[in-house]
């Protein structure tokens, strides 16, 4: 006979799992909001969303790949900023939220509203103080005209600092480092249209318009002329011909990093440009002929122009523009997936997913709290409800990744996180189609939300753009596809394996389940199957790994650490069920190994990352701390349990 | 739970025994039926699980430091018969027996618990397969351990090679000349050489030679230094000028260049004066025997292919605009009993021929300037278990499914209608 749990117990537990997602959404919010309000400026006003959606869906290459700007401006705003949305204000009490393209449109178009916004996130006062400037607190958010009285300071450390080896600096100069990188690369993109709205001032004195660079590209074969002739003379060059040509390849050096915006017109050449190479190209008479490119520059100019005239006129240059440059692009055979991507990013799937999993979670604390009453039946279907809204969107996502990307669902390690919750997700869902004790479905949100919360952090930390294309050794090919999938499937399930054990201890430990034999007998069946399933995903995902390897890299087994990592995996399975039937493992002993069994899969999905070692090292070092507090969780529920085994009495039969 | 488990029934205990006297004990099984039980049991397949993850883990963690060849040497050598783990600088007090002979105890109990012991109805029919998978993809490791060979050639473009060299073994190459050219190459093994590495002198005789050869003092990385610019310390020799300065192995092994000293015997017995042999002398030492003439050198094994590879063309693509590679494509042409083949060997997809295989691994760029010729690096495989892995893979799949497949249906008829929720 099984007997209810207490509603005490009930009560412990749904307040464990309320505070446990408060603490999610909280950590997420304090992670990307800065302290403080909007920051004022005087004067701001909003793009529209019109010129939003153009601005957005214009073609660049940028990773290797052709993107949409949207998701340049994305990641660039999150390495800058830290964050995919910075809070404004203006002085007539308008508050804007503005999201990666809107900032990216004002440090192009607007510079003298962008130097104002608080765009540099500042994680430790000490790196201002080291250059020179007050910090306002610990951490904060500083615009470029705030920290411009320090970057003379800043670009001496940063010389000092970068020839020291990566692993023997410390951690206020690699911040100080990486805090001036930030700056440079902000300064490519506040500049990159200088040559547009100043052009090349000349008669200054008699007050005459400074010269278009588009001009001055069409006077190029002269002052090439005028050069030359002056060399052959044995001349030292001089004159407004000089003076034009230095200020030329100024305005190009200055136009020449990131926005590759321009498709070359030989279809056999891959590489776009950007504004500095047409300008240096057409003067240096490298590019033949010149005048699309002249066109090009020019497009730019009364773009960048059309701003003084309203954001209608912009909106209409801006549209010219886009069209302009996707028709080219697509009479290429490239950029198909930009109006997608734009989608994807629009969308922000697995931010939706995030709320639906939390929603799910608190529904699934109320189901639990409810017993199997009438209205636990409806917090029953609701949670379910929203477990499937919640995997279909993450489903969705990874669809359109899929399309974006051109390859398999999985090539880093972010894919394999989001990978990892909507596989989670799904085999929780299916547990519960085998259990029926409305456990692994209540489980299924949280441990979504879980990894989605996961992705997101991991996502502002690594700050790269993960659609991008992978190195040679890793695209296409079918074992690997094969291996990566299967193992990551693995992982899922020896997750979801462990949260299942945790479950169990906690539940008896804390005396939750009231001694219920039915429950714990069925937790422990629902456990050793999915412990069953992880063997042979890991098995089978790590012998196709080997003979990727075989295929690729001569040899089937490299001990690498990966490698190793997975047959961890593979092993500590194996010593689960042989130990379980031999009979050393009892229930207790099942249900710690099981648990255990977390810490393995994470040395191996996320821990060797951290070794330095091995070809597949993805070479980050941000969240070891997060790692050694997962560590030190599973510890401490370990522990708890063993205390638990030790004071429960025998029960009587 | 169903038993798979291959242990002898337990003794029958009489149900009751008679008040106040000791249930009799059963009879001790014979030392034979002990010994099969203990090797076929789950408490050695256990056990051997738990300490091959360790060793696996330590190996891991090691490699950091040591590098992954020498910590493979220490951990999974079939000389490593005890391993004391390291971890940072420190020994931990935790000895564990070594990974080959852990291996070859868990074939033992897997033949024997999981194929020959084991029930064979039905429901173990699953377990059978994949034990037997497991067993082929062991044996398949202990060919690879033993059989395989590994090694690169490097190839400009336009030029061609049937050499491949082996990533760490040396060995004392003494090349007989004829004409200027070499005729005869006679080599001495990296195994006579490589446990040179304190006091001991080896003699290895030659035949077919006019002298044979004491070997001494293998350093398995050393520099050779100049005594006029860096005297050597008090209590090392020097040849010619120059002396050999040890030095810590490099993390990626295939970096070390060995160096060791040589001494040439006649056959009358007589000894000449102690050389220098190192892999990164430039020139191998002469010696004159009557009207012979003999090149002498230390350098890592070169083994001969059946077949000359010629480097066509080589292409490197990478993603536009940035420095990612995309693809590393090598156009060859085999050419064999004058018979010449085209193909083509890039990333994912290596040439598989007369049992080697031919990876694409790197490349060089030789020279500098516009006129710099491309050079593709090779790595040439010679494994005889090389797709065994794939078949036992097939092997394990299938019996995996069939069990895991009947123990669902087992799971799901056994689950109980709902009685309690959480």
């Amino acid at each position: 006979m099984s007997n209810p749990p207490s509603a005490i117990g009930r009560i412990i537990a749904a307040a464990f799992v309320i505070a446990g997602l408060i603490g999610l959404v909280v950590s997420l919010l304090v992670a990307s909001i800065p302290q403080g309000g909007p920051r004022q400026i005087d004067g701001y006003q909003p793009w529209s969303p019109e010129i939003l959606a153009i601005a957005a869906s214009l073609p660049l290459q940028d990773g290797g790949r052709i993107k949409p700007l949207s998701a340049h401006a994305g990641f660039t705003m999150l390495a800058i900023h830290g964050s995919r949305t910075m809070r404004i204000a203006d002085t007539r009490g308008g508050n804007y939220r503005l999201s990666p393209t809107a900032w990216m449109m004002d440090t192009l178009f607007r510079p003298e509203l962008a130097i104002q916004q608080p765009v540099f996130r500042v994680d430790n006062s000490a790196v201002l103080e080291a250059i020179g400037l007050k910090a306002r607190h610990k951490r904060d958010r500083y615009s470029y005209q705030e920290i411009q009285p320090g970057l003379p300071k800043l670009w001496e450390l940063a010389a000092t600092y970068e020839p020291i080896p990566e692993k023997q600096r410390n951690p206020l100069q690699q911040q100080i480092l990486g805090f001036a990188y930030n700056t440079r690369d902000y300064l490519t993109i506040l500049n990159h249209l200088n040559f547009a709205r100043y052009g090349i001032p000349v008669g200054e004195a008699s007050g005459d318009p400074p010269l278009a660079l588009s001009r001055a590209m069409e006077n190029a074969p002269r002052i090439r002329e005028d050069l030359i002739r002056a060399r052959q003379a044995g001349e030292q060059p001089t004159g407004p011909a000089v003076y034009v040509y230095n200020q030329t390849m100024d305005a190009a050096g200055m136009a020449g990093q990131g926005m590759k915006w321009f498709p070359p017109a030989d279809p056999a050449n891959k590489t776009w440009r950007n504004a500095g190479d047409l300008i240096a190209g057409v003067v240096n008479d490298e590019i033949r002929p010149p005048a699309p490119a002249i066109e090009d520059i020019r497009t730019l100019e009364e773009t960048c122009r059309a701003i003084a005239s309203g954001q209608p006129d912009f909106l209409t240059r801006l549209t010219h523009l886009r069209d302009d440059l996707s028709q080219r692009a697509t009479d290429r055979g490239e950029g198909r997936m930009v109006r997608l991507e734009t989608h994807y990013h629009r969308m922000d799937w697995f931010l939706k997913a995030f709320i639906v999993f939390v929603l799910g979670g608190l529904t699934a604390t109320a189901m639990w709290l409810s017993g199997r009453r009438r209205l636990g039946t409806v917090f029953c279907w609701v949670t379910l409800g929203l477990t499937v809204v919640g995997l279909l969107i993450c489903v969705t996502a990874i669809t359109e990744r899929v399309l974006i990307m051109q390859r398999s669902p999985i090539g880093n390690l972010y894919d394999t996180i989001i990978f990892i919750a909507t596989a989670g997700v799904f085999l929780a869902l299916l547990v519960e189609w085998f259990f029926r004790r409305r456990l692994a479905l209540g489980l299924a949100p949280i441990l979504g939300l879980a990894l989605v919360y996961l992705s997101r952090r991991f996502e502002m930390g690594d700050t790269k753009d993960h659609l991008d294309p992978l190195v040679a050794v890793l695209s296409s090919n079918y074992w690997l596809t094969l291996h990566v999938i299967t193992i990551t499937l693995g992982y899922a399930s020896g997750l979801l394996a462990a949260l299942l054990a945790i479950v169990y201890l906690l539940m008896r430990g804390l005396r939750l389940d009231q001694g219920d034999q039915s429950l714990r007998r069925g937790l422990t069946l629902a456990t050793y199957g999915v412990v069953c399933l992880t063997l042979f995903l890991s098995l089978v995902g790590t012998v196709l790994g080997g003979i990727w390897a075989n295929d690729s890299w001569g040899r089937f087994w490299g001990w690498d650490p990966k490698e190793n990592g997975a047959l961890l995996i593979v092993i500590w399975t194996l010593v689960i069920l042989h130990a379980r039937l031999g009979g050393f493992l009892r229930e207790w002993g099942f249900h710690l190994a099981t648990t255990f069994s977390a810490c393995v899969i994470a040395f191996s999905w996320w821990h060797v990352n951290f070794l330095g070692v091995g070809l597949h090292n993805y070479g980050f070092t941000t969240g070891k701390s997060a790692l050694w507090s997962f560590y030190a969780g599973i510890l401490v529920i370990l522990v708890f349990a063993i205390i638990s085994r030790i004071i429960e009495k025998p029960e009587k039969p | 739970m169903p038993a798979t488990s291959a242990h002898t029934t337990p003794p029958q205990i009489p149900l009751r025994t008679p008040i106040g006297t000791r249930p009799p004990k059963p009879p001790k099984p014979p030392f034979a039926k002990r010994l099969l039980g203990f090797l076929s049991g789950f408490g050695l397949a256990t056990t051997l699980l738990v300490i091959l993850g360790l060793l696996t883990w330590f190996a891991t963690l090691e490699q950091i430091d040591q590098g992954l060849h020498a910590t493979l040497r220490k951990y999974f050598d079939w000389r490593a018969v005890v391993v004391i783990p390291k971890l940072g600088n420190e020994l931990l007090p935790l000895p564990l027996p070594g990974g080959y002979w852990t291996c070859a105890l868990l074939f033992i109990n897997l033949a024997l618990g999981g194929i020959f012991r084991m029930g064979k109805g039905f429901r173990q029919l699953g377990v059978l397969i994949s034990h037997a998978g497991i067993l082929m993809l062991l044996v398949a490791g202990a060919v690879a351990f033993h059989r395989s060979e590994r090694g690169h050639m490097l190839i400009p473009e336009g030029g061609s090679s049937n050499v491949a060299e082996d990533y760490h073994e040396p060995t004392v190459e003494i090349t007989e000349i004829k004409d200027g050219n070499p005729a005869t190459i006679h080599v001495i093994r990296g195994r006579y050489l490589t446990d040179l590495d304190d006091s001991r002198i080896r003699s290895v005789t030659l035949p077919g030679l006019p002298f044979d050869m004491d070997l001494a003092f293998y350093q398995a990385n050393a520099d050779v230094k100049a005594i006029g610019l860096e005297p050597p310390p008090p209590d090392v020799r020097a040849f010619d000028g120059y002396y050999i300065s040890p030095k810590p192995g490099e993390l990626n092994a295939e970096r070390n260049t060995p160096a060791c000293i040589a001494r040439i015997v006649r056959r009358d017995g007589t000894k000449e004066e102690p050389f220098l042999l190192s892999t990164v002398c430039y020139h191998p030492l002469t010696v004159r025997q009557d009207d012979r003439v003999f090149t002498i050198a230390l350098r890592k094994r070169q083994w001969l292919m059946p077949f000359t590879v010629r480097l066509d063309k080589f292409t490197a693509k990478f993603y536009p605009g940035t420095m990612k590679p995309s693809e590393f494509i090598s156009d060859i042409t085999r050419t064999e009993n004058g018979t010449e083949v085209n193909a083509v060997i890039q990333m994912n997809e290596p040439m598989r021929y007369a049992g080697r295989t031919f990876y694409q691994a790197n490349y060089q760029r030789l020279g500098e300037g516009p006129s710099a010729r491309m050079a593709s690096v090779f790595e040439v495989v010679s494994n005889p278990a090389d797709q065994w892995p794939l078949y036992s893979l097939c092997v394990v799949t299938l019996g995996l499914l069939i069990h895991f497949i009947l123990r669902l249906i087992t799971a799901i008829q056994s689950f109980s209608r709902p009685q309690s929720d959480v």
